[in-house]
């Protein structure tokens, strides 16, 4: 029953302060936990996911949980929110002694999660061409310094949505997008043109990925160094990417109100049938058709469109299973990691959820293509080249700064040249900065510690089954 | 046995509690403030010979936070006690109800900041928050509540004055209560209006209430996290975000603990340099009446 | 209490109380109360507590306003006069010294807030501190005072505003009984004999008779008789006041043909023969003189002897028809003796 006491990773003493509360917390929590632990001698497999998910696979668990009397799947039920859901896990992980053995991970965390040593690499498990038969786009962001982390279990792309009451196709690019957009507000047949996520958080973070690309640009040049590559913020696209988004907002395009708009207030705004164009993620289509608003049924689908002469391509968004260092059973953990993001259970999600899914034969799948009209939308969104966030363990502040540079541009006076040039330079001082950190031995020592804990996994493990 | 022996046997549960929760993590993150340990260096704490601390000195956002939270604390704070004085004033009162009033007043305070954040994000809401419809019911445009630093900054602090004005004004309604009826007759009787009692009574012998007010919610206001990060997320770049707010980014989203230990502990000393102002002019006896 | 008709138009001096009743909801506290008090004399309210008499006094301070009736000071309607108007000082039962000031300060707060000038408000309240004896606690904090130091200070700062009437509610009950008796004489050389009337809440009717020259008793709202301690010791005029005055209480006995006889321990007198036979039950011996607690025909009586006086175990009692009290047994009003 102490197996949690037991899960400690050598080379972990760290314990910071603010995990004092974590700690409270898992006092209160923990001896729950054990109670409540069922007495077979069945592995149990427990896996934290955000909240949705648990939902979505509930009956697929209860199912696999009858068949397999030997491996049992336990779901703990994280918060909905991205980030809450981070906070959750980091602040079990911060203690060394997290109680799960699968976490469900958002498609930005994982050079992060690898580089904090936290996670154990797949490719041992489920083979060197585990993603192999995946749709490109669903491939990218699961591996990270050489090693698989994560597999996806949706391949979600950021979207453009719009009206097909108000136009017969959807625009070909930025320039018909902002015509058309301007026409119907001139005709007054919507409010706004264009809505999209401005608030400082990880959306506007999508939404300028896919901007710069747009305008020929890109975010992230990966190379070599301590952070895996370098930003390129002041470049041409770069600047006219922001530039653009600004324009739309000074001009009236956007309203002011899209500067504090996560995903939720746009789509709202948009179901409201208030604007013509929505920039948002596959869950959108559903929310609108579920919420029998005033453009139900007049909703179009398409992938994100880029300045004229480029190419377009959606920030890739995906969830996946990545297997916590630590775990006493990585063996069974991947056995559940298989199953769990594998082509049946994927399927099953594009019925009941309207997923999309990471299998490439899904997409030729003749039930679901029937069945799902943004299934083709989607696989062209993963097959022309989504757009991966910098694969870098700095993205999270590397993203934060460039939010708070363009939050700043949409809400204040200033030029789009000036605020990416800010957020150049910013970048490059962070980048510059981890490269001196006085470490042992850069990236070799987050191998070794990941690599040490991946063996103390499979100790452990050997150990209790030794026990066992 | 030894009476003091006994003392601090009966104080050591507290202590021991005290020294886990407060004195331990203050220590460690003291620690920690001193080390590199990141995401780059796989979490492991390693020496910097003071490289967060220069960071910290020509770190433009700690010091444009630490003077916004200066300035949100310093409004709010001064806002909650001028009006919580006024609340407490009025619900001291005596009158029909007062008992319902005194609870509903209270509300706002029991109600978890989250929740309230969410709440005041609803009411801001552009363009369909309540707010925006009364505009729209007298014909003006929507208007964009958290879409610029100093309107942002303004709901902000009107959020936090709601919510917080209460407790203060509980605070000094119990100092209202334990001043005798007879001394506000006696003065009364010596022809004085209301405003001179208040002046001359009242406000002094709520001193001691008013310091332990201002100096519960200054420590409060200037940790403020969870309603900024609810409400504006610190935003609009990043023109509302607090120390706390920082220190929380590191720490949760960067993985820079070294950083972030070495931020909470600056926070930390700003906040006892402060209440030490603070405590050093309030603990002043009462002024004399001059002369 | 008779005095002189006053000339025509002029005013007539003095504090007049006409029909003053307040009720709050249902509860009548004081219940049409008609009373006088002349310049320069203290009548003293007597009654247990929530007879109404501290109602009384708020109601003349104007902190309460009255249900009916009429307050007049010299000759000047005041009952609808805002209190701060009124030029009426009050002590409190608490003293009410402002806690954060200085007696100094305390005594001076008053006449700062009536805009008086610095160099008169100085004299004044040095004259004040040099006659209650507080010239060295002036910088004193209320806090750091005795009791006794205390209520002489709330009595300086009641003094200090020359005042037109004096109010003092219960100023003694917080001081003990030793410290009471030794003021009492200060008190009335400070208070009595000025130019304003003096109303003196207590409920001690020793501090009453002590104090003051004139006692009005109340009881649930209404004046049960007013006079001095002579009149209302000598001749109560129900069976409440004479019960509520003099210590040890008056002898009742049990109610016949629906009267009912009154009898001060004092009064009795053990007598050789023909009187009430009595045994003794108790004694408790005091120093100046004794009580006898004796069972009697007629219940339980106290007398009160001379110290040295010895009594047999059983005895004959006996008084004078002048000292005795008749009583209606049902309302308890006095009766002509029979």
């Amino acid at each position: 029953m102490a197996r949690t006491g037991e899960r400690r990773r050598p080379g972990r003493s760290q314990r910071p302060a603010w995990a004092a509360l974590v700690l409270g917390l898992l006092l209160i929590l923990l001896p729950a936990a054990l109670l409540a632990r069922p007495v077979a001698a069945a592995t149990t497999v427990r896996v934290l996911m955000p909240s949705p998910f648990v939902d979505a696979t509930a009956s697929l668990v209860a199912d696999f949980n009858r068949d397999h009397p030997q491996l049992q799947v336990e779901v703990a039920r994280g918060p909905l929110d991205t980030e809450a859901m981070s906070d959750l896990a980091i602040g079990g992980l911060l203690l060394g002694d997290t109680p799960y053995d699968l976490l469900m991970m958002d498609v930005s965390w994982t050079a992060k999660y690898a580089a904090a040593g936290w996670l154990m690499p797949l490719e041992g498990l489920l083979g060197d061409n585990a993603l192999e038969a995946m749709v490109p786009g669903a491939r990218e962001g699961n591996a990270f310094g050489g090693h698989l982390w994560r597999m996806p279990l949706n391949g979600d792309t950021g979207l453009l949505y719009w009206r097909t009451d108000l136009m017969a196709a959807p625009p070909g690019n930025i320039v018909e997008l902002e015509a058309v957009a301007r026409q119907l507000q001139a005709e007054g047949k919507v409010r706004w043109g264009y809505v999209w996520q401005g608030r400082p958080y990880v959306g506007l973070s999508c939404v300028m990925l896919e901007m710069i690309h747009a305008f020929g640009g890109q975010w992230w040049q990966p190379g070599s160094g301590r952070a895996g590559g370098q930003t390129q913020l002041d470049s041409a696209g770069a600047i006219a990417a922001a530039d653009w988004l600004v324009h739309l907002v000074r001009t009236g395009v956007s309203p002011e109100a899209v500067a504090d708009f996560a995903e939720n207030e746009a789509l709202q705004l948009f179901a409201a049938g208030d604007a013509a164009f929505l920039r948002n993620w596959p869950y959108a289509w559903r929310e609108i058709e579920r919420g029998g608003g005033p453009v139900v049924g007049k909703v179009g689908v398409t992938t994100v469109v880029s300045a004229p002469g480029h190419s377009s391509g959606g920030t890739l968004g995906t969830w996946g299973l990545s297997l916590l260092a630590g775990s006493p059973h990585p063996r069974e953990a991947a056995e559940v990691i298989r199953w769990l993001t594998g082509p049946e259970t994927q399927k099953a999600l594009v019925l009941d959820q309207g997923y999309a899914p990471t299998w490439a034969s899904l997409y030729e799948d003749p039930e679901l293509k029937l069945k799902h009209p943004l299934l083709a939308v989607q696989r062209q969104a993963l097959e022309q080249g989504p757009e991966v966030r910098p694969l870098t363990p700095l993205y999270a502040q590397l993203s934060d700064l460039l939010q708070r540079q363009v939050n700043g541009l949409l809400t204040t006076d200033g030029t789009a040249a000036g605020a990416m040039g800010k957020a150049q330079t910013q970048s490059a001082v962070l980048i510059e900065s981890a490269a001196g950190e006085h470490t042992a031995s850069g990236p070799l020592l987050k191998q070794a510690v990941s690599k040490s804990s991946h063996a103390s996994g499979r100790l452990q493990a050997q150990r209790r089954q030794g026990v066992a | 046995m030894n009476p003091s022996l006994v003392n601090v046997l009966l104080m050591a549960p507290a202590l021991v509690l005290l020294a886990i929760v407060f004195a331990w993590p203050l220590l460690d993150s003291a620690w920690l403030s001193t080390q590199a340990s990141s995401v780059l260096t796989g979490l492991a704490p390693l020496a910097n010979d003071g490289a967060n601390w220069q960071r910290l000195l020509g770190d433009a956002r700690f010091w444009q936070d630490a003077a916004s939270t200066l300035r949100f604390a310093g409004v709010s704070v001064g806002l909650e006690l001028g009006l919580g004085l006024a609340m407490a004033l009025v619900l001291h009162r005596p009158g029909r109800g007062r008992g319902w009033l005194r609870a509903l007043a209270l509300l706002p305070w029991a109600l978890p900041t989250t929740v309230l954040a969410l709440g005041w994000r609803w009411i801001y809401n552009d363009p369909y928050g309540p707010l925006n419809a009364i505009l729209k019911a007298f014909g003006m445009a929507p208007y964009g509540f958290l879409t610029t630093p100093s309107s942002t900054w303004l709901f902000t602090v009107i959020a936090d004055v709601w919510k917080t004005t209460p407790f203060v004004a509980l605070l000094l309604l119990a100092g209202l209560q334990s001043i005798p009826a007879e001394l506000e007759e006696s003065l009364v009787l010596e022809g004085a209006s209301p405003g001179q009692i208040l002046r001359r009574l009242t406000l002094p012998l709520l001193r001691p209430w008013i310091s332990l007010a201002l100096l519960f919610r200054l420590a409060q206001a200037l940790g403020v996290f969870d309603l900024v990060q609810v409400l504006s997320r610190g935003g609009p770049a990043g023109s509302t975000e607090s120390l706390a707010l920082y220190a929380y980014h590191n720490a949760m989203r960067f993985l820079d603990f070294g950083y972030s230990a070495t931020l909470v502990i600056a926070t930390f000393l700003l906040l006892v340099l402060l209440t030490a102002c603070g405590w050093l002019l309030l603990r002043r006896r009462p002024l004399e009446i001059s002369r | 209490m008779i005095r002189s008709m006053p000339e025509p138009f002029s005013p007539i001096p003095g504090l007049r109380i006409e029909g003053l009743s307040r009720r709050l909801g249902e509860r009548s506290l004081l219940a049409d109360l008609n009373l006088e008090v002349g310049p320069g004399e203290c009548l003293a309210l007597l009654g247990p507590s929530g007879c109404g008499k501290t109602t009384t006094l708020r109601l003349l301070a104007g902190l309460d306003p009255a249900s009916c009736g009429r307050i007049l000071l010299d000759g000047d309607d005041i009952t609808r006069q805002d209190a701060g108007k009124r030029r009426v000082a009050m002590v409190f039962q608490s003293y009410a010294l402002y806690p954060h000031l200085s007696v100094a300060d305390n005594l001076a707060l008053g006449l700062r807030i009536r805009g008086m000038a610095a160099k008169e408000r100085d004299s004044r309240i040095a004259s004040v501190l040099e006659l209650l004896q507080l010239g060295e606690l002036s910088l004193r904090r209320p806090a750091q005072l005795s009791g006794g130091q205390r209520q002489r200070v709330a009595l300086a700062r009641a003094l200090l505003r020359q005042p037109r009437l004096v109010l003092l509610d219960e100023p003694m009950s917080n001081l003990d009984a030793q410290l009471r008796e030794e003021l009492r004489p200060e008190l009335r050389r400070l208070l009595c004999g000025r130019e304003q009337p003096v109303v003196y809440v207590t409920h001690d009717q020793p501090e009453a008779m002590g104090m003051a020259d004139r006692i009005a008793v109340l009881r649930d709202g209404q004046l049960q008789q007013g006079g001095s301690a002579r009149e209302l010791y000598e001749r109560p005029a129900n069976r409440f006041v004479a019960a509520f005055l003099g210590r040890p209480a008056i002898n009742l006995w049990p109610a016949a043909a629906g009267r009912q006889l009154g009898l001060r321990p004092e009064h009795l007198r053990p007598v050789p023969a023909g009187g009430l036979p009595a045994r003794v039950q108790r004694r408790e011996w005091w120093g100046n003189q004794q009580l006898f607690w004796l069972e009697s025909a007629q219940g339980e009586l106290r007398m009160l002897l001379p110290a040295e006086q010895e009594l047999p175990e059983s005895l004959q009692l006996g008084w004078q028809s002048e000292h005795e009290h008749w009583f209606d047994s049902h309302s308890g009003d006095r009766l002509p003796a029979p």
